[in-house]
C-alpha cells in the first residue's frame, strides 16, 4: 500500500460533482449514463431516426449498479445526458462488526467504518466466508451519487 | 439368413427382445422414463452382433418405431463391424433389407421403409469396393424387377425410392460417414457415376413412360400418379449429381463459368445457377430418345385436362415435372453433339415451346394469380429463363422465341420483369410473395445475359432490340423505385431494423438494375441526368415552402442507384470504369465536359457541394442524404477521382484510339492535371463538414470514416495531393489540437487517426513524412503525459469528462499505431515510446474502469504488433521490459478478484471483459513471438541479452493463472491460446522443459482440456503441440541429453499422490482418445504424428497398455484380431524408429488402418 497522503474531499462536497454532462452519441455500451436519476451502466446501445430524414436518437438500456434494475431511455443524439461520476476504491478488510458494519483499512492508514454489509444472500455469504477463512481481502468499493456499495473482492495473500 | 453365428438363436429369447425394444419406444414418446428408454435402445445397436435380434423384430414387431430402431441398430453395428463380417454376411444384410422394403411396400409407415432403405444403401456403399460386379448385378437385379413393374404399383415405387436413396448416400454432398477417409467416398462416388448412373436413370425413365398413357386417359386420380411422380424426382435427383468424368469436353463458348479471368469487375453472386454436364455418354439417354418431348407431353396434357382446377398446379406431379422441365433448361456441354449448337438450340427451343404458356401473356397471368391462381407455375417458368439464359448467349437467347413469336426474349423478358416489378409495388412490401421471388429470379436473369464472357466490345453482347428492351425496362425500374421511395418517406417503423436486415439484399437488388442499365448505356445515363436534375430542382423550388421529405427520399434512393450504375464496389480491389461505360461513347476530346457520366458526376458534385452551406444544411440536406451522398462519394471516388489506371493510357491510346477514348476522357477530367485536386478539395470540405456539422449522427460519421476517407488514403496518388490541400490540413490540425471532434464517437476516432496518419504516405521527403506524423499526434501524446503527471490525477482520473478524453486520445494512438508503414515507422516508434510508462500509469489509475483497461491494451498490441519487426536490440530490450511490467501489473490486478452485483447482467459483462482483455494479452505475446522470427533491425537482439522465448514464457505463466477453464469456453480466446501455446511449444520445447512444476502442470492442464474440445481446430493445435514435446524429447534423449527432464517421470504433488509423467499421462490420453471416444476423422493424421514419437518415448508402457486392452477382450478370436492389429501399427510398412518425414506418412497409414480394424468391437458395450 502507498504511503502517500490523500485528502478526501468531505461527504458535503460529493453531491456538488456526482454527474457531468456529455453528448448522448459519445456515450457507448460499458459506459455510464444516469436514467430516471440513477446511475446506470449502459448494455446496449442503439440509434434510430426521428422520421427517415429526421436526426438520430440514442436508445439506452441501463443496468442501475445498485440495485440491478433494469432501466431505458431515448435521447436525441446531439442532446446532452447527464453521466455519473463512479468511483472505486480499494479498502483492505479488517473486520465486520457485529452490527452489520465493515471496519475497512484506507489507503492513508485509517479507518473507514461507515459502509454496510450487503443485505444480498449471496452477496453476504462471499464476504464473509471470505473473511472467516482467515484470507487478506481488498475490497473494493464503488461509489456514485451519493451511494456505495462493494463491487468486487480480491485475495490478496495466502491462507493462514 | 444361413451362415450367421449370431450368439441368440432362442426365439423366447428374441420375442423378450422384441417386447423391451418396444416398450421403450413406447416409454420415451410418452416420456415416461425416457433416460432408462434410451439406455435399452442405444443398448441395441452398441451390442455385437446383434443382427438376428434387429431382424426378427423388423419383421415380427406391431410397433413401428420400434421397427424403425431396430433398423437404425443394424446400421450402427454393421458399420462398425464390417471389418470382421463375412462377405456372406455382408450381402446378406443389404439383401435382407432390400427384400424388407420390397415385401413392406405398401405399408404405411413410410419412415420406416425410408430407413430400411437408407440402411441397405450405406451397407452396400460400405462394401462397394469390395463387391465384384456380378454381387452388384445380383443386388440390383431386384430393384430393377420391382422398377419394371413386374411386383405391382407399389414395389415399383418402392423401388425408385430406394434409388433415390442410394443415390443421395453416394453423393458427397449427403454421404453418411463411416469412419472412413474422404478418398472412399471419392471412388464409391465415381464408380456409381461411370457406371451405374444412367442405367438407373433408364430404368426411371422407362417406368415413368409405362404409366404414362394410363394417368393422361383417366379423369380421376389413379395410384399410377404416385409412381410417375417418384420417377420424376429421381430423374431430377440424377441430373442434380455432379457430374465430373466429362468436364474436359466441356465446350468454352457456351460454358459461363470459365476459368478465365474476366474482362471487368461486373461478376456477381448468383443463385440457382447449377448446370448440368452429364457428358457425350447421355446423348443417347437424353436427347435422342424424344425423352423432353415426352415431358412436356405429358405435362400440357395434363395441364389442359385439369385446366379448370386451380388446385392441380401445386400437385406432387406438377410440381416435379416443371422442376425437371427447369433442369433440363440447364442441360448443356458435351451431351450435345459437336455442330455448332444447333442441337443445343432445338433443344431449348423444344423446352421453350413449353415454357412459354406458363409466363405468357405476363399481365393475364398475374391478373390469374391474384384472382386465387397458384403463383408456382409462374415462378418455375422464370426459373426456367434463367436456366436458360445460363447456358446460351444473348444472341441465342434473343432468337429463341423469335422462332415463334413476332418478339425476341429479351424483349419478352423486359415486360415479364416490367410486370412483375408493378405486381411488386403495389403488393404489402412487408410480406415476400411471388412477385418478390420473381423478381430476384429475373433479376439473374438479366446477370447471367449481361456478364461479358472474354469480349469488351459490347456490341457484341445484346443484338439492337434487347438494348432496347433493357432501356425501356430500366427506365421502368427507376421509376418504380422513386415512386416507393416517395410513398414510403414518411414510414418509420421498424427502420433502423428493415434497413439493416435488408442492406445487403438491397445492393445486391441494385447491383442488378445497373447490369441492366449498363446494356444501354448511353440511353439509360442520360435518363439518370434527366431524372436527378428534376428532383434537385424541385428541391430549389420547394425550398422554405413544402414538405421536402419525399424529394428527399427520392433523392437518396436515385443517389443509390446511380453509383450502382456508374461505379462498382470492388471488394477490396480498386474497381475500374465499367467496361460499358469505357467503350460505349464516343467522345470528341474538345468535349470531354460534355460526356453524359461527366455531367452526371459534375451534377451530383455540384449538388452535393451545396451542403457546405448552412442553410442548405439546415432545409435540404438532412443526415439521411447526406449518408447516401457520402456513400455515392466514397464509391464514386474509388474509381473516377485521379484515378492510377490512366498511367498505362499512353501504350493503350496508341492501338485502341476509338474503343478507350471514352474511359481516357473519363480519367482525364477527374485526373491529377485537371479537375481532381478541385474535386477531392470538394470532397474533404464535405467529409469535414459531415464530421462537424452533424452531432450525434454516428451512423454518417461512421461512412465518412470507414468509407470515404479511408477508401482516399488507400491510394499513395492522391495522398500527395491530399496533404498539399488546405482543407485536409485544417482536418488535422482540428484533430490535433482542437476539441470540436472530440464528439466523434470513439471508434471512429480510431479511423480518423489511422487515415490522417496514413495520408503521411503521400509526403515524398522521409523526414518530412515523420514530422508531419508528429504534428498530428504530439499533441495527443502530450496530453496523455500531462494528465498522466498531475499531483491530482488520482482523484480527477474517474470524472466522466476526464474518462472520455482519455478514451479518445488512447483511441487516436491505437488509429495511429495500427497505421505504421516503413516511412513513418520511426515517429509512431517515437510516439508509442513516449508514453509508455504513462500507459502504466493509466493501468494502475484505471484498473476498475475495463473499458479504459481494454483501451490501453489494445494500444500495446497495435503499436508493438507494427513495431516489432523493425525495432533495434536496444529498442526491443526497452519494449520487452515494457511489457513485461504491463502484465505484471495486469496480472496483480486481477489475481484472485471477484466481481460482486447484484445483476447477473452486469457479471456477465466482467467476465466478457476479463476475456477480452486476455485475449489482447495473448496476441501482445504473439506479436513479440514474431521478432524471432521477422526481423529488419540491423544487428542481434542477443546484443542485448534479450530472449525472446523466455520473455514469452514469462508471459504465459502471468497470463495463464488468469484463464480458467470458464474462460477457455470462449471460443476466440480458447483458439488463441492454443495457437500461441502450440507455437511455442513447437518452436521452443526447450524453454518449456525449464519450467519450474507449478506452470508446468498449469500449461498441461490446458493442454489435457483442449484435447477434448469439441473445435477440431483446438484439439489440432494441441496434438501438434503433444508431437513437438514427444519428438524433442525422443531426439535429446536419443543424443545423451535429458530432454524434458524431470517432467517426464512421476513425482509426489502437494496432496502426497503420485503423479504419471507427462508423456505416460498423454500417451495413454491418446489411445484412449483415438480408441473410445469420439472425434473429426480429419484430427487422425495428426493424432497419428502426436501418437508416433509417444510411442517411442514410452515404449515399455505402450507394450503394458497395449497387453491390458488384449486381455480386456471377451474372446481369444478378438484377443487374437487386437493383438495382431497391434503389432501391426507398428511393424507394417516397414516403419523404423526414425522421426522422419516418410515415417511419419506410415505411421498415418498404419494407425488409419488400424482403427478401421478395431474400432468396431472395442467400442461395443
Amino acid at each position: 500500500m502507498s504511503d502517500e497522503e490523500h485528502h478526501f474531499e468531505s461527504k458535503a462536497d460529493a453531491g456538488a460533482s456526482k454527474t457531468y454532462p456529455q453528448q448522448a452519441g459519445t456515450i457507448r455500451k460499458n459506459g455510464y449514463i444516469v436514467i430516471k436519476g440513477r446511475p446506470c451502466k449502459v448494455v446496449e446501445v442503439s440509434t434510430s431516426k426521428t422520421g427517415k430524414h429526421g436526426h438520430a436518437k440514442c436508445h439506452f438500456v441501463g443496468i442501475d449498479i445498485f440495485t440491478a434494475k433494469k432501466l431505458e431511455d431515448i435521447v436525441p443524439s446531439s442532446h446532452n445526458c447527464d453521466v455519473p461520476h463512479v468511483n472505486r476504491t480499494d479498502y483492505q478488510l479488517i473486520d465486520i462488526a457485529e452490527d452489520g458494519f465493515l471496519s475497512l483499512l484506507t489507503e492513508n492508514g485509517n479507518t473507514k467504518d461507515d459502509l454496510k454489509l450487503p443485505t444480498d444472500e449471496s452477496l453476504l455469504t462471499q464476504i464473509k466466508d471470505g473473511f472467516a477463512e482467515g484470507k487478506d481481502l481488498v475490497v473494493s468499493v464503488m461509489s456514485a451519487m451519493g451511494e456505495e456499495q462493494i463491487c468486487a473482492l480480491k485475495d490478496i495473500g495466502p491462507k493462514n | 439368413m444361413q451362415g450367421f453365428t449370431a450368439p441368440t438363436t432362442d426365439f423366447t429369447e428374441l420375442q423378450s427382445t422384441m417386447r423391451a425394444i418396444e416398450h421403450a419406444c413406447t416409454s420415451i414418446q410418452m416420456h415416461i422414463n425416457p433416460g432408462a428408454s434410451e439406455a435399452v435402445i442405444l443398448s441395441l445397436g452398441q451390442s455385437s452382433q446383434p443382427y438376428k435380434t434387429c431382424q426378427f423384430i423388423l419383421e415380427n414387431s406391431q410397433v413401428a418405431t420400434a421397427r424403425f430402431q431396430a433398423a437404425a441398430a443394424i446400421r450402427e453395428a454393421a458399420i462398425r463391424e464390417w471389418g470382421f463380417l463375412s462377405a456372406d454376411d455382408k450381402r446378406g444384410l443389404i439383401s435382407f433389407c432390400l427384400c424388407y422394403v420390397m415385401q413392406h411396400a405398401s405399408s404405411p409407415d413410410g419412415y420406416v421403409q425410408a430407413k430400411v432403405s437408407s440402411v441397405a444403401t450405406q451397407l452396400m456403399k460400405r462394401g462397394w469396393l469390395e463387391f465384384v460386379p456380378a454381387e452388384k448385378e445380383a443386388l440390383f437385379y431386384q430393384v430393377n424387377q420391382a422398377i419394371v413393374g413386374i411386383h405391382g404399383l407399389d414395389v415399383q415405387f418402392a423401388g425408385i425410392k430406394f434409388l433415390d436413396s442410394l443415390v443421395s448416400e453416394f453423393s458427397p454432398s449427403t454421404s453418411s460417414a463411416m469412419g472412413l477417409p474422404r478418398e472412399f467416398h471419392e471412388q464409391c462416388r465415381r464408380s456409381l457415376e461411370q457406371d451405374y448412373l444412367k442405367t438407373f436413370y433408364r430404368w426411371t425413365q422407362e417406368a415413368a413412360s409405362s404409366v404414362t398413357n394410363r394417368i393422361i386417359e383417366s379423369d380421376s386420380a389413379v395410384p399410377e400418379v404416385k409412381v410417375c411422380t417418384a420417377a420424376l424426382d429421381h430423374m431430377l435427383q440424377i441430373l442434380n449429381w455432379d457430374f465430373r468424368s466429362n468436364t474436359s469436353e466441356t465446350k468454352i463458348n457456351v460454358n459461363v463459368f470459365s476459368a478465365g479471368v474476366r474482362q471487368d469487375g461486373d461478376s456477381l453472386k448468383r443463385s440457382e445457377c447449377h448446370l448440368v454436364q452429364p457428358g457425350s455418354d447421355w446423348h443417347d439417354v437424353l436427347i435422342l430418345s424424344s425423352h423432353v418431348g415426352w415431358l412436356l407431353s405429358l405435362y400440357a396434357a395434363l395441364r389442359l385436362k385439369f385446366s379448370c382446377e386451380g388446385y392441380w398446379l401445386d400437385c406432387p406431379i406438377a410440381v416435379s415435372a416443371r422442376k425437371l422441365v427447369v433442369q433440363f433448361c440447364s442441360l448443356t456441354g458435351a451431351v450435345f453433339l459437336s455442330d455448332d449448337g444447333k442441337m443445343h438450340e432445338q433443344h431449348l427451343l423444344q423446352l421453350l415451346s413449353g415454357i412459354i404458356e406458363w409466363v405468357d401473356p405476363p399481365d393475364a397471368v398475374s391478373k390469374a394469380i391474384e384472382n386465387g391462381k397458384s403463383d408456382s407455375e409462374m415462378l418455375d417458368g422464370c426459373r426456367a429463363l434463367l436456366a436458360i439464359a445460363n447456358v446460351t448467349t444473348p444472341y441465342v437467347f434473343e432468337g429463341l422465341l423469335k422462332s415463334m413469336r413476332p418478339i425476341g426474349t429479351l424483349t419478352f423478358l423486359s415486360m415479364l420483369m416490367s410486370e412483375v416489378i408493378k405486381v411488386l409495388m403495389t403488393s404489402n412490401t412487408e410480406e415476400e410473395t411471388w412477385s418478390w421471388e420473381a423478381r430476384d429470379v429475373l433479376l439473374d436473369t438479366w446477370t447471367a445475359i449481361l456478364t461479358p464472357i472474354n469480349t469488351i466490345n459490347v456490341n457484341a453482347l445484346l443484338p439492337s432490340e434487347g438494348i432496347k428492351a433493357a432501356a425501356n425496362l430500366f427506365g421502368f425500374i427507376v421509376e418504380c423505385e422513386l415512386r416507393l421511395a416517395s410513398a414510403t418517406a414518411f414510414n418509420d417503423e421498424g427502420d433502423s431494423d428493415y434497413l439493416h436486415a435488408s442492406v445487403s439484399a438491397m445492393d445486391e437488388r441494385l447491383s442488378c438494375y445497373a447490369l441492366i442499365a449498363r446494356a444501354s448505356i448511353d440511353v439509360t445515363i442520360p435518363l439518370l441526368i434527366r431524372v436527378f436534375s428534376e428532383r434537385v430542382g424541385h428541391l430549389n423550388q420547394g425550398r422554405g415552402i413544402i414538405d421536402l421529405t419525399e424529394t428527399l427520399e427520392e433523392l437518396y434512393s436515385l443517389l443509390l442507384i446511380i453509383g450502382h450504375v456508374i461505379a462498382d464496389e470492388g471488394e477490396g480491389e480498386l474497381p475500374l470504369v465499367p467496361n460499358t461505360i469505357q467503350t460505349q461513347f464516343v467522345v470528341n476530346a474538345v468535349e470531354a465536359d460534355k460526356h453524359p457520366v461527366i455531367l452526371l458526376s459534375s451534377s451530383i458534385i455540384k449538388f452535393a457541394e451545396q451542403c457546405l452551406s448552412p442553410e442548405m444544411r439546415a432545409s435540404v440536406f438532412s443526415p439521411r442524404l447526406m449518408e447516401s451522398i457520402i456513400w455515392f462519394l466514397a464509391r464514386w471516388s474509388r474509381t473516377y477521382l485521379m484515378s492510377s489506371d490512366g498511367i498505362g493510357e499512353k501504350i493503350l491510346d496508341s492501338g485502341h484510339h476509338h474503343e478507350h477514348s471514352s474511359k481516357k476522357a473519363l480519367l482525364c477530367f477527374f485526373g491529377e492535371h485537371n479537375q481532381g485536386k478541385l474535386v477531392l478539395d470538394i470532397i474533404v470540405r464535405i467529409s469535414f463538414i459531415a464530421l462537424t456539422s452533424y452531432p450525434g449522427e454516428k451512423d454518417l460519421q461512421g461512412l465518412t470514416c470507414y468509407q470515404l476517407l479511408h477508401s482516399l488514403v488507400q491510394q499513395k496518388h492522391i495522398c500527395v495531393h491530399l496533404v498539399t490541400l488546405n482543407s485536409w490540413r485544417e482536418l488535422a490540425t482540428v484533430f490535433s489540437t482542437e476539441k470540436t471532434l472530440l464528439l466523434l464517437d470513439t471508434a471512429h476516432q480510431r479511423s480518423l487517426a489511422q487515415t490522417l496518419v496514413r495520408s503521411a504516405s503521400g509526403i515524398r521527403n522521409s523526414e518530412a513524412s515523420s514530422q508531419y506524423v508528429r504534428n498530428l499526434m504530439g499533441p495527443i501524446a502530450t496530453y496523455i503525459v500531462e494528465i498522466s503527471s498531475k499531483s491530482n490525477f488520482k482523484s480527477i482520473a474517474q470524472q466522466p469528462d476526464i474518462l472520455l478524453s482519455v478514451s479518445c486520445m488512447l483511441e487516436r494512438l491505437r488509429g495511429a499505431a495500427s497505421a505504421s508503414e516503413p516511412r513513418t515507422q520511426k515517429a509512431i516508434y517515437d510516439l508509442g515510446f513516449s508514453v509508455m510508462n504513462h500507459i502504466l500509469v493509466f493501468l494502475e489509475v484505471y484498473k476498475h474502469e475495463s473499458a479504459v483497461v481494454y483501451l490501453l491494451l489494445k494500444f500495446v498490441v497495435d503499436w508493438i504488433d507494427g513495431q516489432i519487426t523493425y525495432l533495434e536490440a536496444q529498442e526491443t530490450a526497452a519494449v520487452v521490459n515494457f511489457c513485461m511490467r504491463l502484465l505484471q501489473l495486469y496480472s496483480s490486478h486481477n489475481i484472485g478478484k471477484i466481481s460482486l452485483s447484484l445483476s447477473s447482467s452486469l457479471l456477465s459483462e466482467a467476465k466478457t471483459d476479463k476475456y477480452r482483455d486476455l485475449r489482447a494479452l495473448l496476441q501482445l505475446l504473439s506479436s513479440l513471438c514474431s521478432k524471432d522470427m521477422i526481423d529488419f533491425s540491423s544487428d542481434s537482439i542477443e546484443a542485448q541479452g534479450t530472449n525472446i522465448s523466455q520473455v514469452v514464457y514469462f508471459g504465459l505463466h502471468m497470463v495463464t493463472p488468469l484463464i480458467s477453464m470458464d474462460l477457455l469456453k470462449y471460443p476466440k480466446l480458447c483458439h488463441d491460446y492454443f495457437s500461441l501455446l502450440s507455437h511455442m511449444l513447437e518452436v521452443y520445447p526447450e524453454t518449456f522443459a525449464q519450467l519450474n512444476s507449478e506452470a508446468f502442470a498449469h500449461i498441461l492442464g490446458t493442454l489435457d482440456f483442449g484435447l477434448h474440445h469439441q473445435d477440431a481446430d483446438v484439439v489440432s493445435k494441441c496434438l501438434r503441440a503433444l508431437q513437438a514435446l514427444a519428438s524433442y524429447h525422443y531426439k535429446e534423449t536419443g543424443s545423451g541429453n535429458i530432454g524434458l527432464g524431470a517432467h517426464t517421470v512421476g513425482h509426489k504433488d502437494s496432496s502426497g499422490n503420485v503423479q504419471e509423467g507427462l508423456l505416460n499421462r498423454f500417451l495413454r490420453s491418446l489411445l484412449q482418445l483415438l480408441l473410445f471416444e469420439d472425434y473429426s476423422s480429419d484430427l487422425i493424421s495428426v493424432a497419428a504424428d502426436a501418437l508416433l514419437p509417444l510411442i517411442l518415448c514410452e515404449q515399455g508402457l505402450y507394450q503394458r497398455l497395449g497387453n491390458e486392452l488384449i486381455e480386456r477382450q471377451p474372446n481369444a478370436t478378438l484377443k487374437s484380431r487386437l493383438a495382431n492389429a497391434l503389432h501391426t501399427l507398428t511393424s507394417a510398412n516397414q516403419l523404423s524408429s526414425s522421426l522422419d518425414r516418410i515415417n511419419y506418412q506410415r505411421f498415418r497409414k498404419n494407425l488409419n488402418s488400424f482403427l478401421v480394424q478395431v474400432r468396431g468391437f472395442l467400442r461395443t458395450m
